[in-house]
């Protein structure tokens, strides 16, 4: 045995197959990231409705998904439904049928739970006088949501919303279970090969750490841009600064 | 009704009516049966002891607080639970607050064309001209650009200014507006607010600045405890004050 815990030949032989691998997390965490955002939505509206008829639903909703463990959700959603005949006869079996269905309804319903209170912190973050001066000055609902909450709520929620993806990224490995063959089990396929241990299993660690870290760099300029306001003034009057954002096109100086 | 009006051609119907109105919290009657009219173009400066209901009284108006009970008409518009009504009486009315309430992610030129473009429709261009044309108004042209968090106090409550005014509202409503400022902002401020005096606009104006009221106002309110205990010229008012209780209040604040 060599000096390094590692097999640099196995390593590079094994890229192929670890990219492969790699392709299948990102697109199910990319997938149930957008449909769980998208679920959350009306979710929290619900959550945040003073009517408890809506409210209770939403919130029983977040109790039993974000309580549930991921990997027992899993099991339930790919093993379980199996067993109703109805579902195996109906249409949605072309996605239960499936482990990636299974898993991106599993991963969705995770994450959508979480989102809810993610997004629900940061609305209720927005400063009340705010809004009221919004009301005042006669704006809709409608659009104090989209042009002031939303907005608002996205620059106080963005650091718990990029803890939320880190830490379901790295959640998706359990997709490994269902016969999926993302990077977690292409490394453990090759383990289960070759008796190294060492050399798959840290090769896809690096890829994971290389793909949060990607996450991260990104969640951090859209934190400065959307941060922007409390840094300095318009990037309207600075040229060098034009490339950082919309802001620049948006708004000209009339003398 | 007062023989003030400046013009025969005038309105009848006053610019303001308030009958009977009764605002409760739980079993605090913050509001307890106020009857007021206001002209138009008139100005109105209501004073009183924290907690007196004169911020709810103005609050009222443009259906910040729903009154429980009275009748509330703003420029001929019966104030009602119907969601129409509300907005078409925000639109008459501009309100500024003690703690500005700009939003913080739009530069002062943006806090002032975010209501215009979103209510009335008008292109990024033509709100633009009206925002600096009002943003000139009140002395701040050159820090169109800057974002809330970058202008003091003062700059901060005549962006607030210049965004009411952007709607053209009728009538404006000022709550506190100097009363969380710096003492030596409070000037600049009072002097915009007298110069819109001059301008024709109905106006009340919740605040303590007797020398402002004395300058400016036709006509003085005090509240307490929910009620409007007197009311008269601003000279009469300070200087002979009737009731004990203004007198015990005036006593306090001008210590």
């Amino acid at each position: 045995m060599n000096a390094l815990p590692i097999d640099p030949a196995l390593a590079w032989e094994s890229l192929p197959a670890l990219f492969d691998g790699l392709g299948v997390t990102v697109f199910l965490t990319v997938l149930p990231l957008l449909i769980g955002l998208a679920l959350a939505f009306p979710i929290c509206f619900a959550r945040m409705s003073p009517r408890r008829a809506l409210a209770l639903p939403a919130e029983i909703f977040v109790v039993f998904f974000r309580g549930a463990p991921l990997l027992i959700l899993l099991y339930l959603v790919y093993y379980g439904l199996g067993q109703i005949e109805a579902l195996r006869n109906g249409p949605f079996w072309i996605v239960f049928g499936s482990p990636f269905g299974c898993a991106i309804v599993a991963l969705s319903l995770n994450h959508a739970a979480y989102m809810v209170e993610v997004l629900r912190g940061s609305l209720l973050a927005v400063p009340h006088g705010i809004v009221e001066a919004s009301e005042a000055l006669g704006i809709t609902r409608r659009n104090i949501f989209l042009w002031v909450r939303m907005p608002l709520a996205l620059r106080y929620g963005l650091k718990a919303y990029q803890n939320e993806v880190v830490s379901f990224v790295k959640g998706t490995a359990i997709v490994s279970v269902v016969t999926i063959t993302d990077l977690m089990a292409v490394a453990n396929s090759i383990f289960e090969q070759t008796y190294d241990p060492f050399t798959p299993i840290l090769c896809a660690a690096a890829f994971y750490w290389a793909f949060v870290n990607l996450i991260r760099v990104g969640f951090t300029f859209w934190g400065r841009w959307l941060g922007r306001h409390t840094a300095e003034d318009a990037p309207v009057a600075l040229p060098g600064r034009q490339g950082l954002g919309g802001l620049a096109g948006r708004v000209k100086v009339t003398p | 009704m007062s023989a003030r009006a400046h013009a025969p051609d005038l309105a009848p119907e006053p610019a303001i009516l308030l009958e009977q109105v009764v605002k409760r919290y739980g079993a605090h009657r913050a509001l307890a049966g106020v009857d007021l009219q206001v002209r138009r173009g008139e100005r109105l400066v209501i004073c009183g002891p924290s907690g007196s209901g004169k911020s709810t009284l103005i609050r009222c108006i443009n259906a910040l607080e729903r009154h429980d009970a009275g009748r509330i008409v703003v420029n001929g518009i019966a104030l009602t639970n119907d969601e129409g009504t509300v907005q078409d009486i925000r639109q008459e009315v501009g309100m500024v607050f003690q703690h500005f309430n700009l939003f913080p992610h739009l530069t002062a030129l943006e806090n002032c064309m975010l209501a215009p473009r979103l209510n009335r429709g008008l292109s990024k261009a033509q709100a633009e001209k009206l925002a600096m044309a009002h943003l000139e108004r009140v002395h701040l042209a050159d820090q169109a650009r800057k974002y809330p968090a970058r202008l003091s106090g003062g700059q901060q409550q005549r962006v607030a200014i210049a965004r009411a005014l952007c709607m053209e509202p009728r009538i404006l409503l000022f709550d506190e507006p100097t009363s969380a400022l710096d003492p030596e902002m409070v000037k600049e401020v009072l002097g915009v607010i007298e110069e819109l005096a001059a301008s024709g606009v109905t106006m009340i104006c919740v605040t303590h600045e007797m020398g402002f009221a004395r300058r400016v106002a036709d006509r003085c309110v005090f509240m307490d405890r929910g009620e409007i205990v007197e009311e008269g010229d601003a000279a009469g008012f300070f200087e002979a004050p009737e009731s004990e209780r203004l007198r015990h209040f005036l006593a306090q604040i001008l210590r």
